[in-house]
C-alpha cells in the first residue's frame, strides 16, 4: 500500500498505511507481537529542530495514554505518550547521539520505543491511517 | 482551532508590517512575541543560528519600538531616566545599552539611544514595554516640565538586523562602501543602499556578531530584503535570535529582569556590563536603591550554566530550580540548546554564597537533577 500524502495549507505530511496512530501524534506498528512507537511526520514537522529525546527505562510498565518522556526542540518541549499499555522492551539508543533522526526519518530510524502490549486488542482501537489523515486535515490551521 | 466570530466583530491582530511577505513568500512559520505576530523560523532555527555565526543572516526586528525625542531638554531627560552618563555620547553614535530603573532599582527596560544632535535623539525600547515606556517618558516630561517632544515612529518604519561575519561584504556588494567604515555603534541617517532609501543604518545588533541595523519605510526595506537574499543572506526568525542572545549572555525582559522586586533582584545582580551604569553619575531614577544594593552587597547574581556532557542536549527551562547538593540555591531565567557548543546552556540567578565560577551545581530538567557548571558570559568565545 502506498503512503498517504496529506496536503494542508501548502505543507505536506506523510501518513504511512502500515501502522496505526494516536490523537497525540504518535504512531504504533505491530511487528511480531511487539509494538514499535514513534512520532508522526506531522509531529516532527511541528516540533522541528529536535535536539533531545527522553527515553524510558527498559522494563518500565506503561499505561495507554501515559506520558513516556519529553521531546525537546531548540526552544520548546513536548511530551510523547504511550499509544497502548505494555512493558518497554527496547529503546532506540541511537537517538541519544542523533536525536535529529526524529526529524530525518520519523517512521524508520527515528522510532523511539518498543512495547510488549498487555492487550493486543488495544492496537485495533488506535486511529487508522485514514482517520489520522483526517485528524491532521482538521487540526492544522 | 479557529475561533468562530461573526463578521461584524473585528479582532485586532497586530503583525509586523512585512509579516505576510515572510509567511507567504519566504515560508516563515508565524508565532507571537509580545503584542506582535512575527516570523518564528524559516528553514530551521539551528541552521539560521549557524548562518549568523558563520556567514550572514537577516532578522526583522520591527516588533521593537522606534521613538524620536526632540527638544532642548532631551539630555537632561535621559540623564534622569537612564543609569548611563548620556552627556558623553557623541553625535552620530548610539549610547550603548543602558537601563531605565524604577525606584526599587529594578529594571523597567534595557534600551539603546541614538544621538542625532544635542536636541534630537532616537530611542529603541523593547517590544513588550514600548507603550509603557513611552507613557512613562511622557509622564516624566510633564511632571518635570522638560521641553521634549516624543514621537512614536514604530509604525512608520520597519527595522531589519543584518548580522554575521559576512554583513560588511553584503553591504559593500550593494554599493554601500561606507557601511564597513562605520565604527561599532556609529550610525548614518538618510542613506541609500542599492537605490533603496533607508532612514538609518547603524553598526550594531544583539547577536554578538558584526552587523547592521537598518530602519526604513516598509516598501523600501522589502526591496532591500530581496537584494540581501539574492546575495545569500539567510532569513532568520525570533527563535534563532533568542538562542543567539542566550549564547552571548544578553538579557531579555521578563526573563532576566523585570520591575517586580518579589520576582527580580536589583539591577546590579544582572551584571549587565557594557558600561550600562555610570556610578559617577548622580540623580537618576532608582539611584538611591541601586547604591543601597551596591553597599549592602548582592544576595543573588546572574551566572551562566553549562550543562554537563551526560545531559546530552537537554537544557533547563525558565523557572527550573538550581541546587548545590540538596540545597535550593537559585532559578533559571532562560535556557536553550546552544548550536555552537552542542550543549544545553542557561542563565540563572544564584545565591551569591554559592556562585563560584567553575563549580558544579545540579539543575532541574524535566524532573531530573542534572549536572551543570557555573560559567561566565558569553558562553562562546568571541
Amino acid at each position: 500500500m502506498s503512503d498517504v500524502l496529506v496536503k494542508v495549507k501548502g505543507k505536506e505530511y506523510i501518513v504511512k498505511t502500515d501502522r496505526r496512530y494516536t490523537q497525540t501524534d504518535e504512531w504504533a506498528k505491530l511487528e511480531g507481537g511487539v509494538v514499535i512507537v514513534g512520532i508522526t511526520d506531522y509531529a516532527q514537522k511541528e516540533l522541528k529542530d529536535i535536539v533531545a529525546v527522553e527515553l524510558p527505562q527498559i522494563g518500565r510498565v506503561l499505561k495507554k495514554g501515559e506520558e513516556v518522556g519529553m521531546i525537546d526542540s531548540v526552544k520548546a518541549t513536548s511530551p510523547y505518550y504511550a499509544p497502548l499499555s505494555g512493558k518497554v522492551v527496547e529503546v532506540n539508543k541511537d537517538l541519544e547521539a542523533s536525536p535529529e533522526l526524529l526529524n530525518k526519518d520519523p517512521y524508520g530510524k527515528g522510532w523511539i520505543i518498543k512495547i510488549e502490549p498487555v492487550d493486543p486488542r488495544e492496537y485495533e482501537s488506535l486511529l487508522t491511517p485514514e482517520a489520522y489523515a483526517e485528524k491532521i486535515q482538521k487540526g492544522v490551521h | 482551532m479557529y475561533l468562530a466570530i461573526s463578521s461584524d466583530m473585528v479582532i485586532h491582530v497586530p503583525k509586523i508590517p512585512l509579516f505576510e511577505y515572510y509567511v507567504e513568500k519566504l515560508g516563515a512559520e508565524p508565532g507571537f512575541f509580545g503584542d506582535w505576530e512575527v516570523p518564528m523560523r524559516f528553514t530551521g532555527s539551528i541552521d539560521e543560528h549557524m548562518a549568523v555565526r558563520t556567514s550572514v543572516g537577516l532578522f526583522d526586528v520591527s516588533h521593537m519600538g522606534r521613538v524620536l525625542l526632540k527638544g532642548p531638554d532631551v539630555v537632561t531627560l535621559a540623564q534622569y531616566i537612564y543609569t548611563k552618563d548620556m552627556s558623553k555620547v557623541k553625535p552620530g553614535f548610539m549610547s550603548g545599552p543602558t537601563l531605565a530603573l524604577n525606584e526599587w532599582a529594578r529594571v523597567k527596560d534595557d534600551e539603546m539611544l541614538y544621538k542625532v544632535s544635542d536636541e534630537e535623539w532616537l530611542l529603541v525600547p523593547n517590544a513588550l514595554v514600548r507603550e509603557k515606556m513611552i507613557s512613562y517618558i511622557r509622564s516624566v516630561i510633564s511632571s518635570r516640565n522638560y521641553k521634549v517632544e516624543v514621537e512614536d515612529l514604530t509604525h512608520k518604519y520597519s527595522m531589519l538586523a543584518l548580522q554575521g561575519p559576512r554583513a560588511v561584504e553584503v553591504m559593500e556588494s550593494l554599493g554601500a562602501k561606507w557601511a564597513g567604515d562605520l565604527k561599532p555603534l556609529e550610525f548614518r541617517l538618510n542613506e541609500e543602499v542599492a537605490g533603496v532609501k533607508v532612514f538609518l543604518v547603524s553598526r550594531s545588533g544583539w547577536t554578538g556578531e558584526d552587523g547592521f541595523e537598518i530602519w526604513g519605510e516598509h516598501g523600501e526595506l522589502r526591496r532591500l530584503i530581496d537584494l540581501f537574499i539574492a546575495r545569500g543572506v539567510k532569513p532568520a526568525g525570533l527563535i534563532a535570535r533568542d538562542t543567539l542572545r542566550i549564547e552571548m549572555g544578553f538579557v531579555l525582559g521578563d526573563h532576566e529582569y523585570g520591575e517586580d522586586p518579589s520576582k527580580f533582584p536589583c539591577a546590579l545582580a544582572l551584571r549587565y556590563g557594557m558600561g550600562a551604569i555610570t556610578w559617577s553619575k548622580k540623580g537618576f531614577v532608582g539611584e538611591e536603591a541601586l547604591r543601597a544594593c551596591r553597599r549592602e552587597g548582592l544576595r543573588w547574581v546572574r551566572v551562566g550554566l553549562k550543562m554537563g556532557k551526560e545531559a546530552g542536549r537537554l537544557f533547563p527551562r525558565t523557572g527550573s530550580r538550581v541546587f548545590v547538593e540538596d540545597i535550593d540555591v537559585g532559578w533559571v531565567t532562560s535556557g536553550c540548546y546552544s548550536p555552537v557548543l552542542n550543549r544545553g546552556i542557561a542563565m540563572a540567578y544564584i545565591d551569591t554564597r554559592y556562585a563560584v565560577l567553575g563549580e558544579e551545581v545540579l539543575v532541574d530538567v524535566h524532573g531530573r537533577r542534572l549536572s551543570a557548571k557555573i560559567v561566565d558570559f558569553p558562553f562562546i568565545e568571541k
